[in-house]
């Protein structure tokens, strides 16, 4: 879960981060009652990066040019989101500004400390300038410094930079963050430092554990909430015909593939997830695999669905049963999708034989029932 | 990406004392939770010598015959020797369940459940690799040895003995490829699917080194899916060490990237903003493999023919 920059500054305040004064507006007229002296830079609250360049963050030296602009960064979609919040900050003159995050690396299976000199706005154009430190064991300061001095950072700057380093990582325990990013920290001519922007992402699975988070997440407007694909029955819709209900991600993407290999096009998924999601007794497997159809069935477009599901605690003759209940559930003359099943197991021929009492076909052969499927979404009986 | 020399020294350690055989005495840590019972009896059922489970609370309750202690240490007490635990527990106890089984000298952890946070598994490993224990998953199926043991949720029925080493990223989908193989005749030697999340415990490359030494893999079939950078640095560590022929498929060719449609993985390519946007494609990972000169895949049926192509291959350099 991203948050925002007010969102990421107030932890960071909290972990004893420099920020500069600041007040979230939440609508113009709130900049009459702003507490912090003009010069202000006024900044879109957007998950989106580029903000600077699109136009979303501005100085104003008084109250009339501050409404005018917090009117039109309002109104100016970014990536196409439209900020719901704006931040007026006090302005501060850097005299350098540096990178500085904090994030996960799976090769190593450890934190890993990146900084660069080169912060600001085109970090990107100097990626290969930021420098890396594993923190191999147990945090100590020492690695921090480690970064400071791989920057390239000399004299009192290697003990106040690995200072900010050092609280970046304690947040970044503390909360179970996947990342905690300062671009630019601003160092000033008296070598003062600021967190002048921030970018903090907070792991999804840990958020069961961290309430201030998790109400965050509620605060959220629905359409900007990041989920996962593959959580809580989501339908990925894409540009096709053939609907996927399929269990597990790897091989969700395979049958998608094989589809469009085959001269098809998904016209989306839903993926029931693994057996061991671990809220779901398998007992209530079949219910799930109602619920999937339910969804995948609301896919534009479709014309046919594909369902492949493959496991060990469901069996085939469940997939089967909740396929005729489903069909059964559906109102008279209701049009309903055509439906390919693809299973393999066991119980097999007997699953079979219950699918074409209803004339639902079913093979153990996924190429096969990838040929039915996508013969159907071309064919025009439908 | 590379495996560095301490990761090297560690692979050896756990080749030497891996033991995923019939004779492995395994323990489920969550046994009396749902899946725990299910797949006790799945496990009893296929051969593995199930000799303990763990339930805080549980103590002194039998699973399918199985008897169930309160904690790791009072398990091994009772039955003398266990080599491996199976980990079911809810996701925010994995840690602490895996902690135990260390503190107890169980030195192979398998870890079914999905969700557990990363930075536990950053503890995990730490203490892993100062005790030399083999770690697979979290979110993994586990390993399947076939004809031999199960520790973990494949389905036994689509696996049989053989020489294909099978290492997965995936779960259901290295069911898909398994069931491709032995449908085409060719059996396994051993199934391991590592597990879908960021951070897990052993790495493409560790299993990749692991049954480049193992007796009873004649090739390696190497399934992967988009997202995380763990495909590319499997092909670049497969140029560099390892002998027996590997095949590889990866799923998500047609999807776009930006669809949010992997698991977990992820890389500090995709967090930072814009660094190296390439890697974690599909392109990208079939490119690193074809430069490797692994073969790789078109779809999971086209599997067999390629491990055919590569035991012929072998065999001719053989004579």
């Amino acid at each position: 879960m991203d948050l925002l920059e007010y969102q990421a500054k107030e932890l960071f305040r909290q972990a004893g981060i420099p920020v500069l004064p600041s007040q979230r507006i939440d609508h113009c007229k709130d900049l009459k009652g702003l507490k912090i002296p003009y010069p202000i830079v006024l900044k879109s609250q957007v998950y989106a990066g580029g903000r600077g360049k699109a136009g979303g963050i501005k100085f104003v030296e008084n109250t009339i040019d501050a409404v005018a602009v917090a009117q039109a960064i309002f109104n100016l979609p970014i990536m196409g989101q439209y900020p719901e919040v704006l931040l007026a900050e006090a302005k501060y003159d850097a005299e350098r500004e540096l990178y500085l995050a904090v994030v996960l690396d799976g090769s190593s299976r450890r934190p890993l400390l990146l900084g660069s000199q080169q912060g600001g706005t085109d970090v990107e154009l100097t990626i290969q300038q930021i420098q890396q430190v594993v923190v191999d064991q147990e945090f100590s300061p020492f690695y921090a410094r480690r970064l400071a001095l791989n920057m390239g950072l000399r004299g009192e700057l290697i003990q106040s930079v690995a200072a900010i380093v050092e609280k970046m990582y304690c947040l970044f325990v503390q909360k179970d963050l996947d990342l905690v990013e300062i671009n630019p920290l601003a160092v000033s001519l008296t070598g003062n430092l600021m967190a002048l922007d921030g970018k903090i992402t907070a792991n999804d699975d840990a958020l069961g554990r961290h309430a201030d988070l998790a109400a965050l997440r509620a605060q959220m407007p629905l359409r900007t909430r990041t989920r996962s694909a593959f959580s809580n029955l989501n339908l990925v819709e894409l540009e096709g015909n053939i609907g996927v209900l399929c269990n597990g991600a790897g091989l969700t993407l395979a049958t998608i593939d094989l589809i469009h290999k085959a001269g098809g096009k998904s016209a989306g998924f839903v993926n029931l997830g693994r057996e061991c999601c671990y809220n779901l007794p398998s007992t209530q497997f079949q219910e799930h695999i109602e619920s999937g159809l339910e969804r995948i069935a609301q896919a534009r477009g479709l014309k046919v669905i594909l369902v492949n599901i493959l496991g060990s605690v469901v069996s085939c003759l469940q997939v089967a049963k909740a396929i005729v209940s489903y069909l059964q559930r559906q109102p008279y003359n209701h049009r309903v999708p055509l439906l390919v099943l693809r299973l393999a197991g066991s119980d097999f021929e007997p699953a079979k034989a219950q699918l074409a009492a209803i004339d639902v076909p079913v093979f153990d052969a996924l190429d096969e029932a990838i040929t039915q499927a996508v013969a159907l979404g071309k064919s025009r009986l439908v | 990406m590379s495996v560095c020399a301490a990761d090297r020294t560690q692979l050896e350690l756990q080749i030497e004392m891996m033991s995923f055989t019939s004779d492995s005495k395994v323990l489920i840590q969550g046994i009396t939770e749902s899946l725990g019972l299910i797949y006790a009896s799945r496990m009893i059922d296929y051969g593995t010598q199930l000799v303990a489970g763990v339930s805080p609370g549980h103590g002194g309750q039998e699973v399918h015959g199985v008897p169930v202690f309160d904690m790791v240490e009072q398990a091994i007490a009772s039955v003398s020797e266990i080599h491996t635990t199976v980990i079911l527990v809810q996701p925010y106890l994995v840690l602490d369940a895996a902690l135990e089984s260390i503190a107890a000298g169980i030195r192979q952890l398998i870890l079914l459940t999905e969700g557990v946070p990363p930075l536990d598994m950053v503890h995990l490993s730490r203490k892993a690799e100062a005790t030399e224990t083999l770690v697979v998953g979290p979110n993994s199926p586990g390993i399947i040895v076939p004809g031999q043991l199960l520790l973990g949720t494949h389905p036994p029925e689509f696996y049989c003995p053989g020489a294909v080493g099978l290492i997965s990223r995936c779960g259901t989908l290295t069911y898909e490829v398994a069931l491709e193989l032995t449908r085409a005749g060719f059996g396994q030697s051993i199934s391991v699917g590592i597990g879908g999340d960021r951070m897990i415990g052993s790495s493409l490359q560790q299993w990749l080194q692991i049954l480049d030494e193992d007796e009873q893999t004649e090739v390696i079939v190497l399934v992967g899916e988009i997202g995380g950078d763990s495909e590319e640095a499997a092909a670049q560590y497969i140029a560099e060490a390892i002998d027996k022929p590997v095949i590889a498929y990866i799923a998500g060719r047609t999807v776009l990237k930006d669809s949010a449609i992997t698991h977990a993985g992820a890389v500090i390519a995709s967090q930072v903003a814009d660094l190296s946007t390439d890697i974690g494609t599909a392109e990208s990972k079939i490119a690193a493999f074809k430069q490797a000169k692994v073969l790789v895949a078109e779809r999971p049926s086209q599997i067999p023919d390629l491990v055919k192509k590569a035991l012929q291959a072998t065999a001719k350099k053989g004579n």
